[in-house]
């Protein structure tokens, strides 16, 4: 495994204004945690845009057009018509930083794309038990064709 | 004295792997041309975090978002679908999904059978033996006895898991009498010549790290390599070369600097996909043999283009299945929709093929089925969700029409200031019908499985994997660009191994027809060798 990329220097972006939006765009609810909760910008922004650094420019653009005072779901679904690619860098950046968090990758469950064994030859035990009889039962369905 | 080849392959995928592995095996002398370079496994992303942030840049499948050196922009502002591909050795192969499923003998016979396109001037018998051997060549992991096939070969490796909701959707159709198999893929379920197998991380499309996905950069081009191939990468191709008389000679190609060379051979196979391929004819027009490109007296070269119209219905049941995991080839496949019924008012159908749904990114910014969903209802939807579904992946036949087509683009070019393609496709009514009747179905598949919701990504534009049918086959050369040994009409010593010859498209993921037709193609020129018409 290739190690990740350096950080990129975040000093562009005003983080207190950046996690304001994502807080309302990812808010404390339903058992889960606000993205300032857990940290998830100052903890793993530069990361993200050090693996993605074409988001930086377009993420600048949105958190400087967004009033965090004012910010709502509905200003943030506005912002997806005016500057789409703004939208997409917010919306993208806010998401991988949160769900990068092991806090919340706890909380919904998810270890991560891991490896995993099985048996190849487990398939002999669904096919002992009949899954596939009804299948073969009802017989062919392919159409025969003229040579 | 300039070096003179047998056979010059350009394009190192699906096709041109197969077809160089067979003619080195057989004493050809093999020069291929490869725009990309050979992929380094250990920097594919699916094992790091950054996963669902790679797939989305660096790792798309579109060219025109990843962007890389070795990348040709492809202009589709005029397309419904969007091309899309990997250059390297391997090709598309390295982000396929590794289903592998053949067509079927009514896929050959459209015209006869259903009134529809045209027929194939080969048959589904004519592909068999090279289908059993190519299963082998990649190792095929799956379960013969399908009835939704003639009977065949066994696969060389046992199926791969059903998992958890491959087992419930199963028992669904079960419970439905509705068709299901599993699905044979090019994914390694036990160790496989020197390859080690799946480990189910469900990443296959962004690169199979452990190598257990077959891609001819593993499966065809060491043994190619090793009986005498030569492959050059960093080359790309500008033009098919000609003789006075009519017969190819080689082509020229630039190499990563930007120096021009001029590959000699006695024969050229191209094999870089159904745009690459139909862009190189185009390219290689000249005044004095054809005007409007090179095996272009049909005026076919370009026309049509099928992509295979793609629809996502995902279903979610009410517990954990993983569904970020498993191997995203496909756990389970129907046929229950393929063939035609005439009750339906269309004709043709689809395959569905059951994949992983994606980890945290792909459920909450989804290139497939769903919404994005901010606020507090983010969190509702996520644990309603995440790691609860599965979706059928759906490919509808697509049928030919001239008007879906590969041009030059008169503005846009490569990194070498070669034209890039230009994609005009729009997808038919026909296949409109067809897909809402398989997406409805899908629907009812799913909740007869026990999924509390289901969701229908209808027509997806980020789908045009499937490249087929730009330079198509037929024993004509008034209405076809190749005879049935994948022979230009218009210039005997050029064949075209790539989906660029498939008269139709089928419902079915091209690439087990590809290597098979590749494989054909290749042992009719080892068998015709002293036939074959070369340049002075």
């Amino acid at each position: 495994m290739t190690a990740p990329p350096s950080p990129v220097a975040t000093a562009d972006i005003d983080l207190g204004r950046l996690t304001a939006l994502a807080d309302v765009m990812l808010p404390a609810a339903h058992g889960m945690p606000a993205v300032s909760d857990v940290r998830a910008v100052e903890s793993y922004l530069a990361q993200v845009l050090g693996w993605r650094n074409d988001l930086l420019q377009p993420l600048v653009r949105a958190v400087d057009a967004l009033d965090p005072s004012s910010f709502t779901v509905d200003r943030l679904l506005a912002l997806h018509e005016e500057d789409e690619d703004a939208y997409v860098a917010l919306t993208t950046a806010v998401a991988a930083c949160y769900y990068l968090s092991p806090v919340v990758r706890e909380l919904i469950g998810y270890p991560g794309q891991v490896a995993k064994t099985y048996d190849p030859f487990a398939y002999t035990e669904w096919v002992a038990e009949g899954l596939l009889d009804p299948v073969v039962g009802r017989g062919p369905i392919w159409r025969e064709a003229p040579a | 004295m300039t070096y003179r080849a047998d056979v010059l392959i350009i394009g190192a995928g699906a096709s041109g792997g197969v077809a160089a592995r067979h003619l080195a095996e057989h004493g050809f002398d093999v020069v291929c041309l490869e725009q990309g370079d050979w992929p380094d496994r250990s920097a594919f992303p699916g094992a790091r975090p950054d996963w669902e942030l790679a797939i989305r840049k660096d790792w798309a499948m579109s060219p025109n978002v990843r962007s890389r050196p070795e990348d040709y922009p492809v202009v589709h502002d005029d397309s419904d679908i969007e091309p899309l591909m990997y250059n390297a050795v391997g090709g598309s192969m390295i982000i396929y999904a590794g289903t592998w499923p053949r067509m079927l003998p009514s896929d050959f016979r459209v015209r006869t059978m259903d009134g529809v396109a045209d027929d194939w001037p080969i048959s589904y018998s004519d592909l068999v033996p090279y289908y059993n051997a190519i299963d082998q060549q990649i190792g095929v992991s799956g379960l013969a006895g399908d009835p939704a096939y003639p009977p065949h070969d066994d696969y060389p490796l046992p199926p791969l898991p059903l998992g958890a909701a491959g087992r419930r959707v199963a028992e669904g159709h079960n419970r439905l009498g509705w068709h299901w198999w599993p699905e044979p893929n090019a994914i390694l379920s036990a160790p496989y010549d020197g390859r080690r197998p799946c480990v189910q991380r469900g990443v296959c499309t962004s690169g199979c790290a452990e190598g257990a996905k077959a891609s001819t950069d593993l499966t065809h081009w060491p043994k190619a390599t090793a009986a005498g191939a030569q492959l050059i990468t960093g080359a790309r191709v500008s033009r098919i070369t000609m003789s006075p008389r009519g017969l190819a000679t080689g082509a020229v190609w630039l190499d990563r600097s930007g120096v021009e060379h001029h590959q000699e051979a006695d024969v050229v196979i191209l094999a870089a996909n159904a745009v690459g391929t139909a862009r190189l004819l185009l390219l290689s027009a000249d005044d004095r043999h054809c005007p409007d490109g090179l095996a272009n007296s049909s005026g076919l070269v370009g026309r049509r283009l099928m992509m295979h119209p793609f629809s996502v219905v995902t279903g979610w049941w009410d517990d954990q299945v993983e569904g970020w995991q498993g191997h995203f080839g496909a756990s389970i496949t129907s046929y229950q929709f393929y063939e035609t019924d005439p009750d339906r008012g269309f004709v043709r159908g689809a395959k569905w093929a059951l994949s992983p749904v994606g980890g945290p990114l792909n459920h909450i910014l989804p290139m497939r089925a769903g919404n994005e969903v901010w606020g507090p209802d983010h969190h509702e939807l996520m644990g309603r969700t995440f790691g609860r579904g599965a979706s059928w992946a759906i490919f509808g036949e697509d049928l030919p029409e001239e008007s879906n087509r590969v041009e030059l683009d008169p503005d846009r070019t490569d990194t070498h200031s070669i034209p890039a393609p230009r994609v005009s496709y729009r997808i038919s009514d026909h296949s409109r019908w067809l897909m809402a009747f398989q997406e409805a179905k899908a629907e009812e598949s799913l909740a007869a499985s026990g999924c509390r919701e289901t969701a229908v990504a209808s027509l997806i534009p980020y789908s045009g994997w499937h490249l087929m049918g730009t330079a198509r086959m037929g024993n004509d050369p008034a209405s076809s660009v190749v005879n049935s040994r994948q022979q230009a009409h218009d210039v005997p010593n050029l064949y075209i191994a790539d989906a660029s010859v498939f008269v139709t498209s089928s419902g079915v993921n091209p690439t087990c027809t590809i290597t098979a037709l590749a494989l054909r193609t290749a042992d009719l020129l080892v068998q015709h060798r002293s036939e074959q018409r070369v340049p002075a």
